[in-house]
């Protein structure tokens, strides 16, 4: 590492980008170019970053890998800043392994990081898991420490394990704070404010009781069977039936176990389920049809018997039926809660399952994305929405401290 | 007399001599508020460490740090028998060795690319990290007396004996070598193990170098080999 090199990274380390850029500003060699884009990034002008440090990356020699993969791990936490999630992991990967290889295990498990928050981002919560796997936490300096647990804790939480959660957001705390980085500790206080906030309401005929996330967790235990208006399916004993895709089997699922343990009349289920208050002989042929439907999907949990005005649910081994619902009413609040389950989902996708109109839903998504809680991926025919991650970690550029021949 | 050779070194890596092992005698620190080693000297009884911030005095013998100036310091310094000095981006600084004070300040030969310092008869003698280069200067005004190509990132030179010596760390490879200083042949190669690198160089005018650790925050004793040419 040459003498201005070195100043500009102390710079960098101190929390001086401008005075980093000044000493390196008109130098085109690569651990040059290198910190520049990383003090582009900490200043927020992340377009301008990611060119130089893809710049940087095929300025360094084919020999000198490791400011290579370096740049390749920061040009990634760019794009992440950037929700620009197109790229996909496999660059990222094999920095990681490439770090590790020569020697620099900090910023390895730093690659592993961005490779399961972008996997987090993404929905991809089997690939999340796989790669959170292989973070040892217990190496890591304090500021990566507390990433790699909330990074933990918003995957049990997207997997309805908020005990495991509020473990992980423990640990999280306490690293944050041996970190001592504001914006850290306080993206560990919002998550953890994630637990308490209702994560759902339980309807009943006495109306409706709103439940945190540790509430349904209990509910979905409690051996009951569950309709999860949220998820939109059904749950009983830990086996799932998702009607995601299915509205109209959702909603005569809906109607039935709202009205447990009596009956609904087939002239009421029509009405609900195929919006039509004129029926005849067709509706009734046709309901038959979508009941023979729901009842092989409920099978494992439930039977639909025919009564003689209608259609009642017999839970299997539950003696209670439940019913959760988002925890706001709206478009909105139902668009959020489809997306709550970390898949990726196309708008025409949303309109089928809220059994509404393509444009209804665009409004809803608008609102939502006006106010910085979904964003897209993708785009015209392929674009997909997500919902914003539960916990939003600012980036943590740990590249200054150990730059190329650092 | 001033020259510049611009010629890179004639003979071809493959007739290089084999390397030779680095036999490591000794480690010091990484030290407290030193996160980096990015020069070092010795001044007949203390080793010189430079560290960003901070000129470190570490005493071989207890591996104390017995002094410590408040001096600014990026890449390379050196003990001319009274004064220290050292690089610090663009410049290098000539410093009282007693208080830390700046003396003087000349320009350095490669604008702030520069790495590794030593003093030997009335020259300073710069590493060119990225150029490949060593410049003899003239330590009254920044001028360039001679160029020695190498083909290494330069990141130390020392004169020991007669002989020179310069550090290298390229591709996560780093050697100690000695070259001759009229043409830059390599002469004599010592390997220091994987994963150690050399962020400068400074002979303690016997049996040792001295190496800074980079981003390790080490100083490490190494033996000096018999000349073998």
């Amino acid at each position: 590492m040459d003498a201005l090199i070195a100043a500009s990274a102390r710079a960098l380390a101190v929390g001086d980008p401008l005075g980093a850029l000044q000493r390196v500003a008109l130098r085109d060699d690569p651990a040059a170019l290198a910190l520049r884009g990383i003090a582009m990034a900490q200043l927020g002008e992340h377009a301008r970053a990611r060119e130089l440090l893809r710049r940087a990356a095929r300025a360094f020699g084919a020999h000198e890998e490791l400011g290579r993969a370096r740049c390749v791990l920061a040009e990634a936490e760019v794009a992440l800043a950037m929700r620009d999630l197109g790229g996909g992991t496999r660059g990222l990967v094999a920095a990681a392994a490439t770090l590790e290889r020569l020697g620099d295990p900090a910023n390895a498990m730093q690659a592993r990081l961005v490779a399961a928050r972008q996997a987090l981002l993404l929905g991809r919560l089997a690939d999340a898991a796989r790669t959170l796997h292989d973070v040892d936490a217990a190496g890591l300096p304090s500021a990566l420490a507390a990433v790699a647990d909330l990074a933990r804790a918003e995957l049990a939480l997207r997997q309805l394990q908020s005990r495991v959660a509020a473990a992980a957001l423990e640990k999280a705390a306490r690293a944050a704070s041996r970190a001592g980085i504001p914006a850290l500790i306080a993206e560990v206080a919002e998550a953890r404010s994630a637990l308490t906030r209702t994560a759902a309401r339980r309807l009943s005929r006495d109306g409706a009781e709103p439940l945190a996330l540790p509430d349904v967790e209990a509910v979905l235990a409690s051996g009951a069977l569950v309709l999860d208006a949220c998820r939109r399916g059904l749950a009983a004993g830990g086996a799932w039936v998702s009607l995601a895709r299915r509205p109209i089997l959702f909603s005569l699922a809906s109607s039935l176990a709202q009205a447990w343990p009596e009956d609904v009349a087939r002239d009421a289920l029509i009405v609900s389920a195929f919006r039509t208050r004129h029926h005849d002989e067709t509706h009734r042929a046709r309901l038959r049809v979508e009941m023979g439907r729901l009842r092989a999907l409920l099978q494992p949990m439930a039977a639909i018997e025919s009564t003689p005005r209608g259609f009642v649910l017999r839970p299997r081994t539950a003696n209670e039926v439940v019913v959760l619902a988002p925890p706001i009413e709206g478009e909105q609040a139902a668009v959020l809660a489809l997306l709550s389950d970390g898949a990726a989902w196309s708008t025409s996708a949303l309109a089928l399952t809220l059994d509404a109109s393509q444009r209804t839903v665009q409004r809803a998504i608008a609102d939502l994305e006006a106010d910085g809680q979904v964003h897209a991926i993708g785009q015209a025919r392929a674009r997909r929405w997500l919902a914003r991650p539960l916990v939003d970690f600012t980036t943590v550029l740990l590249l200054p401290a150990s730059l190329p021949g650092a | 007399m001033p020259a510049t050779s611009t010629s890179a070194p004639t003979a071809h890596p493959a007739s290089y001599p084999a390397p030779q092992p680095a036999e490591i005698v000794r480690e010091f620190g990484p030290f407290p508020g030193a996160a980096s080693v990015g020069g070092v000297s010795y001044d007949g009884s203390h080793v010189w460490a430079a560290t960003g911030g901070l000129l470190l005095a570490i005493d071989p013998r207890s591996g104390e740090v017995t002094r410590t100036l408040h001096n600014a310091g990026h890449a390379g310094t050196a003990f001319d028998g009274k004064h220290l000095w050292q690089i610090v981006e663009t410049r290098i600084e000539k410093l009282d060795a007693a208080t830390g004070a700046v003396l003087a300040s000349i320009p350095a030969p490669a604008k702030g690319g520069d790495s590794g310092l030593t003093w030997a008869e009335g020259s300073l003698w710069v590493g060119d990290h990225r150029g490949r280069k060593i410049h003899q200067i003239d330590p009254a005004t920044g001028a360039i007396r001679r160029t020695i190509e190498s083909n290494r990132f330069v990141t130390g030179v020392t004169w020991v004996d007669g002989e020179f010596w310069h550090g290298t760390w390229e591709a996560e490879e780093s050697e100690l070598r000695r070259i001759d200083p009229q043409n830059g042949d390599v002469l004599q190669r010592v390997q220091m193990p994987a994963g150690t690198n050399v962020s400068g160089l400074e002979s303690d005018g016997g049996n040792l170098f001295y190496c800074g650790g980079g981003g390790t925050g080490k100083v490490r004793a190494v033996r000096r080999p018999k000349a073998t040419a």
